[in-house]
């Protein structure tokens, strides 16, 4: 049986690697999730390599009108530069990320011990003017805490009799790092890619191969339907297993790039790690091939199979989805769901976390005995004379 | 030889065969006639194994279609009511792949391969990819497939269905050829002057019912008719546009 499993599966993998549309599938579609994941991991990796301890330029407007505000803010470490003619203009057009506008009475009012106005001009559609405006708030914040304290010690009030929190910031990322957050985009990208990676090969060889009426004489020749079913089923696991391997290896050097000189982000991607992804995702892969030989299968025409296995993959990638707005702890439970054990576990060698090795056992003979009980339905479809005729 | 016994289907509530008997013998070319939704290619599947049969039996060199499945298959070659090619495959590929599914060695198929080209006349496109084949190209490459492995019982349903005279001839031929080595040939055809030129027994069917089977002279004694045409119009009870 296996001579004969191995003749349709070369068959099926030469007819397919001849097609321009499989090729593009299982080898250019698994660039572009990297490609623009590495770019925004640049992207980001600039914005906030400035918002870290390193000393931060604060344009400010009306600098003659608050000297001792200023005073203040380069005493924390702020390099306070004049802010352009045109604030609102240069703020728009990202030439200034951010400018504190001091109002002409701030001197006066700060002795008079009144409330004074300050504005703070930012894009916060851009990321870095987000994360600038923070830290000016922020600087505020403490500078209006201690004119406070000022005002009411001089009144005889004990400053810190008032002041029930003090709050210190410990993030235990290194660095602020948004890029970290775009890591947890790699699983659902990932899973994506995955289901649809052998796609176009399991149409074309299921109703593709109906639709074409080759399928009718290749039923004559003597050899089991699960046979052929294996053959065709091998072939496109195949394809997928290359879209997977060609994106790890484009995930590779998307880490490395980003990952240059004077970047925070400090993921790599070891062979050794991209083995072990492959190992943990093998019966996904064949959960997935096995998925997409179902409904090709059953649905009347290539066209309806297209349809609805494209957009498979995107059910499976929504739990990834919800999991970069919201992580969670990975319980065993979840294991045992195909698609989302793959998705945590993926996340989790991604960020060098330790794995459990119940976890990564349990995942994998859960979706194993998943992949297998869906290939049992694909032969027995084969077995029924409709899938030749349709209906 | 193939013995059809009894052999009755239906789609839902239709009726497809309402119970058919014949024998198409070695040595023989046999014809299945009768107007279209007769029931000739769905008796024919059941024969060529791709549809299950609600009862009755078929045997083929006294092998089971139902039941001994696949030692039914190496015994026939099929031009089934479904015949189309991968666009991306050769015309060599393809008779390759059928005869490697068929456990034919390296050497014996390519030398099987070589000769068939010879017979059906494919130089000019046995290695060109079947994308944009014309009708005669495609159904030679159909016809080589189905003969590849040398059966012994040959299925044929329309062999010449849109072929031009030239190529209609050569299968005819080719039909002839292989009834001559003592093997089995069954097909189904519209085309009277066709079934009156090279068959040697014709089953006529008509809504799932084996109306008359004999020589053709013997049909034409039988209903007093002297062209195939009006025989075949008497037996079915089709006049004019039924």
């Amino acid at each position: 049986m296996w001579q004969r499993v191995l003749i349709v599966f070369k068959k099926e993998v030469m007819d397919n690697a001849r097609d321009r549309r499989s090729l593009l599938i299982a080898l250019i579609y698994p660039l572009l999730g990297p490609l623009i994941m590495g770019l925004m991991i640049v992207a980001v990796g600039k914005a906030t390599v400035s918002g870290g301890g390193q000393a931060m330029s604060l344009a400010v407007k009306g600098i003659e009108n608050g000297p001792m505000l200023v005073d203040w803010l380069a005493q924390k470490g702020v390099e306070v530069v004049p802010a352009p003619a045109d604030v609102e203009a240069a703020v728009k057009d990202g030439s200034v990320e951010v400018v504190l506008v001091i109002p002409a009475g701030f001197t006066t009012e700060m002795a008079a011990e009144t409330t004074t106005r300050l504005t703070i001009v930012v894009n916060t559609s851009r990321l870095s003017g987000f994360v600038s405006v923070n830290r000016v708030a922020s600087l505020l914040g403490v500078f209006n805490n201690e004119i406070w304290g000022q005002r009411i010690a001089s009144r005889g009030v004990a400053f810190r009799a008032l002041q029930p929190i003090e709050i210190d910031n410990i993030n235990v990322t290194s660095g602020a790092q948004i890029a970290d957050i775009l890591l947890f985009m790699v699983p659902p990208l990932f899973i994506f890619n995955l289901f649809m990676g052998g796609v176009y090969l399991a149409i074309d060889t299921t109703s593709g191969e109906r639709e074409r009426g080759s399928l009718e004489p290749l039923l004559i020749n003597p050899i089991e339907r699960s046979a052929l079913v294996f053959g065709k089923f091998l072939a496109a696991l195949l394809y997928t297993g290359i879209a997977v391997v060609v994106q790890l290896l484009a995930l590779k050097f998307a880490f490395h790039m980003a990952g240059g000189e004077g970047s925070n982000f400090t993921y790599t991607l070891g062979m050794r790690t991209i083995l072990g992804i492959i190992l943990v995702m093998l019966p996904l892969m064949m959960a997935a091939v096995a998925v997409q030989f179902i409904i090709a299968t059953i649905t009347r025409s290539f066209k309806e199979a297209q349809t609805y296995l494209g957009l498979l993959p995107l059910i499976p990638a929504i739990p990834g989805m919800v999991l970069v707005f919201a992580p969670v702890q990975a319980n065993t439970w979840m294991m045992t769901i195909p698609t989302f054990s793959q998705t945590l576990l993926l996340g989790q060698i991604l960020r060098g976390d330790t794995l459990v090795a119940a976890h990564v056992a349990i995942s994998l003979l859960a979706t194993l005995a998943f992949a297998c009980a869906l290939i049992a339905i694909a032969v027995r479809l084969y077995e029924r004379e409709e899938l030749i005729f349709g209906g | 030889m193939i013995e059809v016994q009894s052999l009755k289907k239906s789609f839902n509530d239709v009726v497809a065969l309402a119970g058919i008997d014949f024998t198409a013998r070695d040595g023989e070319v046999t014809g299945l006639i009768g107007p279209n939704g007769a029931g000739k290619t769905t008796a024919l599947r059941i024969i060529y194994t791709v549809m299950k049969a609600n009862s009755g039996s078929v045997l083929v060199d006294g092998f089971d279609t139902a039941r001994q499945r696949l030692a039914v298959q190496r015994r026939i070659g099929v031009l089934p009511d479904g015949r189309g090619l991968y666009p991306r495959l050769t015309a060599r590929e393809h008779i390759r792949y059928y005869g490697r599914l068929h456990g034919l060695a390296a050497a014996d198929l390519e030398q099987r391969i070589n000769t068939l080209c010879d017979i059906l006349t494919m130089h000019e496109f046995i290695d060109r990819r079947a994308k944009g084949f014309s009708k005669g190209q495609t159904r030679k490459v159909t016809l080589a497939r189905a003969l590849v492995h040398e059966p012994h019982n040959l299925l044929l349903d329309e062999p010449t269905n849109g072929l031009d005279i030239a190529s209609s001839r050569a299968v005819h031929g080719l039909i002839r050829s292989i009834r001559d080595q003592g093997r089995c040939v069954l097909f189904c055809s519209h085309i009277m002057s066709e079934v009156a030129a090279i068959c040697d027994r014709i089953v006529v069917i008509a809504q799932g019912h084996i109306v008359a089977s004999g020589t053709v002279p013997e049909l034409m004694t039988q209903t007093g008719r002297e062209n195939l045409e009006d025989v075949f119009l008497s037996l079915t009870g089709s006049t004019e546009w039924a």
